[in-house]
């Protein structure tokens, strides 16, 4: 017997009924609170095991190897610990054996006879050595490769390949905004953090790579993002909307003058003032504290995501590595899952995809939404001409920023030309509706007219079939920039100056020129102009196709799966990937990913929380494990939880 | 909240018959009167509201134009019921049932604000 000897633990837990097994090796600790239960024993490190029974300890029990047996020591537990029915303090579990706390029951099995020492990971392909435990088929040690490879995995295969095996009601592949609002969703629909797992590659911060896109992309915490004072990823209703906390928190202290600013910008807008937005900053310190109250740092684990199979037992498997080597694969089991990938590409023009490629220079030529402060550096210092492509609100903020940097440094040799395609001169129209245009900006206060969140336009979009869902969304769609002051004035100011110009016309090449800049040339009406720049910008924006995540490539590929018109992946009006449906799980897409479909506005934070609550209300109708409609008493009951920060159950 | 029509009328209907007609009784069998009025009324004004929502390009309906409706139909109520349209009452149905769709309405029900107002 080795440290590497897996132990299954199964038990069927006493709030949802559902049956759980983990699948670890020692040391495992089990408890209530996975806070108060030690990482490491004798330097190995634990397996953490929570139950959420008001019977059990904060820190229970522990199981360990002492030589070849198994013991369970009981941690000075309230109620006891019970092996085969009789009180615990410390003794030797027998494969098979039951340990009682509270309301669990712990099935503990293991292999009796010693392994071949092919190590957790799961190399050779070897058979299961000795006897196994009782009542279990002896089968073939499979790779991840081999398990990935069938149409539907057998979870059983998994455990004889002794790869880390988790089970869990509510899995999400992506650790970042998306997951969290669905995972907010969750609790306050009435799971328990334990039940719900969310695999992330990045930080464990739910809003660290949007954070990284905002900065990149010159909006710096205290300025305010394009969004609207009620879409709150930190609370399912949406009320009190940042305005009127801020309005609070100015009030507080002693600033009236901005408070009622801001409640009379909610009031009026956007007829008579400009919309209200919230401060970057505010937004993710409210985001902070909703996961400190639903445990997303218990929810949040890290997990490269390679692949999502369907189980023979009517569940899904995810396939994915433990750390950034990718040598350590682990499978987790989950009933419904929902993939919130989020944008896995910085889109480039063509041409200037080509002019990275051909010169190997991601120097003078970058993309707005990935880190170029290197620009800004040179232009604060030896001046110098931007060539910006792309009308949208990124590009808005470049010509803030340029702005500020001709300020501060008093530098008039600072230059930006912004090429457009065709003049935009008339706005997009819909029916009997226009959108406003000035300086070949269209303007609107957000990404898509506001009726496409929760008004008609929704309406319109979620009855639509696949074709015409495609023509409406490019008529409601195209680049637009917030219709605020400050950059109408930067920019008929820098117009008249003249170190801002827009030029019109096709790219037909992108060259470096002599003075390590770039020569452009522009074929327009007037014919063909060369322009030189020292950088150019590409705010054209990001891109969410499957073809440009492997894993979901893999995905639709294993499966055959539709793709929609703009090849993302197809889902139904409750953002189920339809095709995918087992007995007894389902499987979701939001966000990004999902753009094409039901709903227009998919990535931004008030559309991440339609889909969830459409998603949930699927998931209660399906009877998942512990959820239950929410409404009327009791989601107020629940919103009161929010506003007294007390954790949603 | 961006409004439907099917959602203004619910949640008109809904609002009046709850707060509405509770900051109503103060003011007698007058002032249910008028509430009832105006509900009827109301929902055939939504009626127009709606088509002038759908010129805007946003197709929203921002509380200032909320506002200037309740002006609006005040004003048809008094030319109604010169006698019995009290402006006090009036002020209080139309405060009471702004600031619950304002914020109660969206504790009590999550959905509300995604199915442009819509409750059942």
């Amino acid at each position: 017997m080795t440290q590497a000897t897996v132990i299954t633990v199964s038990w069927i837990d006493p709030a949802t009924g559902g049956a759980r097994q983990e699948i670890a090796t020692a040391p495992i600790v089990f408890g209530r609170v996975a806070i108060s239960m030690p990482t490491t024993i004798n330097g190995v490190a634990t397996r953490q095991i929570e139950l959420g029974d008001s019977d059990i300890s904060r820190f229970h029990l522990l199981v360990d190897w002492q030589g070849d047996r198994l013991v369970a020591t009981d941690q000075n537990s309230r109620n006891g610990t019970f092996l085969n029915g009789r009180r615990l303090q410390s003794d030797v579990v027998p494969n098979g054996g039951q340990l009682q706390m509270g309301a669990v029951v712990l099935s503990i099995s293991y292999a009796v006879a010693s392994i071949p020492a092919a190590g957790a990971s799961g190399g050779g392909i070897a058979p299961v050595g000795g006897v196994a435990p009782e009542g279990t088929i002896i089968r073939r040690v499979r790779t991840s490769r081999e398990i990935l490879a069938e149409r539907q995995i057998d979870p059983r295969d998994i455990q004889s390949s002794r790869l880390p095996m988790t089970e869990v009601d509510f899995a999400s592949v992506g650790g970042g905004l998306g997951s969290y609002i669905w995972a907010d969703y969750l609790r306050v629909f009435g799971a328990r953090t334990e039940q719900i797992a969310a695999l992330g590659m990045r930080e464990p911060s739910p809003y660290a790579n949007y954070k990284r896109l905002c900065l990149n992309s010159q909006i710096p915490l205290h300025e305010r993002l394009r969004s609207n004072s009620d879409s709150c990823p930190d609370n399912i209703w949406g009320w009190p909307g940042y305005a009127l906390r801020e309005a609070w928190y100015d009030l507080t202290r002693g600033s009236a003058g901005t408070a009622l600013r801001y409640l009379w910008q909610v009031f009026s807008e956007p007829t008579l003032s400009e919309t209200y937005t919230p401060r970057a900053g505010r937004v993710f310190d409210s985001i902070d504290r909703e996961a400190r109250r639903i445990g997303w740092d218990r929810i949040w684990r890290y997990g490269r995501v390679k692949a999502i199979r369907q189980t023979t037992d009517g569940r899904y498997a995810i396939s994915y590595a433990q750390s950034d080597e990718k040598r350590d694969p682990a499978f987790m089991i989950a009933r419904y899952v929902v993939v919130a990938t989020g944008y896995p590409k910085i889109q480039f023009l063509p041409d200037l995809q080509a002019y990275r490629e051909q010169y190997d220079d991601f120097r003078t030529v970058v993309n707005a939404y990935e880190d170029h402060n290197h620009v800004y550096q040179q232009l604060a210092q030896q001046g110098g001409t931007i060539l910006l492509r792309g009308r949208g609100i990124v590009a808005s903020r470049i010509i803030q920023r340029i702005t500020e940097i001709r300020q501060q440094t008093g530098r008039g040799d600072i230059r930006v030309l912004h090429l457009m395609r065709s003049p935009k001169t008339q706005g997009n129209t819909f029916k009997f509706a226009k959108r406003a245009v000035a300086n070949h900006f269209e303007f609107q206060p957000f990404n898509w007219p506001k009726a496409c969140w929760g008004g008609d336009l929704r309406e319109v979009l979620e009855k639509a079939n696949d074709s015409e869902r495609d023509e409406l969304i490019k008529s409601w769609g195209g680049t637009t920039t917030a219709d605020r002051r400050d950059w109408r004035e930067i920019v008929d100011r820098s117009v008249r100056e003249g170190w801002y110009a827009i030029r019109f016309g096709n790219v037909s090449s992108v060259v470096p020129n002599p003075n390590g800049g770039t020569l452009t040339t522009v074929t327009g009406n007037s014919g063909e102009q060369e322009v030189n720049a020292d950088f150019i910008v590409d705010a054209t924006g990001l891109d969410a196709e499957v073809k440009y995540n492997p894993m979901l490539e893999d995905l639709v590929n294993h499966y055959q799966l539709p793709l929609n018109p703009r090849r993302r992946l197809a889902v139904n009006n409750s953002f189920e990937i339809q095709a995918m449906r087992q007995r007894q799980g389902r499987i979701y897409a939001i966000g990004a990913i999902a753009f094409g479909g039901p709903y227009a506005a998919v990535d931004s934070f008030l559309g991440l929380q339609f889909s969830s609550q459409w998603v949930l209300d699927d998931m209660v109708k399906a009877d998942a494990p512990g959820l239950r409609r929410l409404d009327g008493w009791a989601s107020f009951n629940q919103w009161m939880k929010w506003a007294t920060n007390q954790a949603p159950n | 909240m961006t409004p439907t029509l099917l959602g203004r009328i619910q949640t008109r209907i809904l609002l009046f018959g709850s707060v509405g007609a509770i900051v109503s009784f103060p003011f007698g069998a007058a002032g249910l009167l008028v509430l009832f009025v105006a509900l009827i009324l109301g929902m055939l004004w939504d009626i127009l509201y709606n088509v002038i929502q759908k010129l805007r390009w946003d197709r929203d309906w921002p509380a200032a134009l909320q506002l200037a409706a309740g002006v609006w139909e005040g004003l048809v109520l008094l030319a109604l019921f010169p006698g019995i349209f009290n402006l006090w009452h009036y002020s209080l149905v139309w405060l009471s049932v702004f600031i619950a769709s304002q914020s109660v309405m969206r504790l009590m029900f999550p959905r509300w604000r995604f199915r442009g107002g819509r409750w059942l």
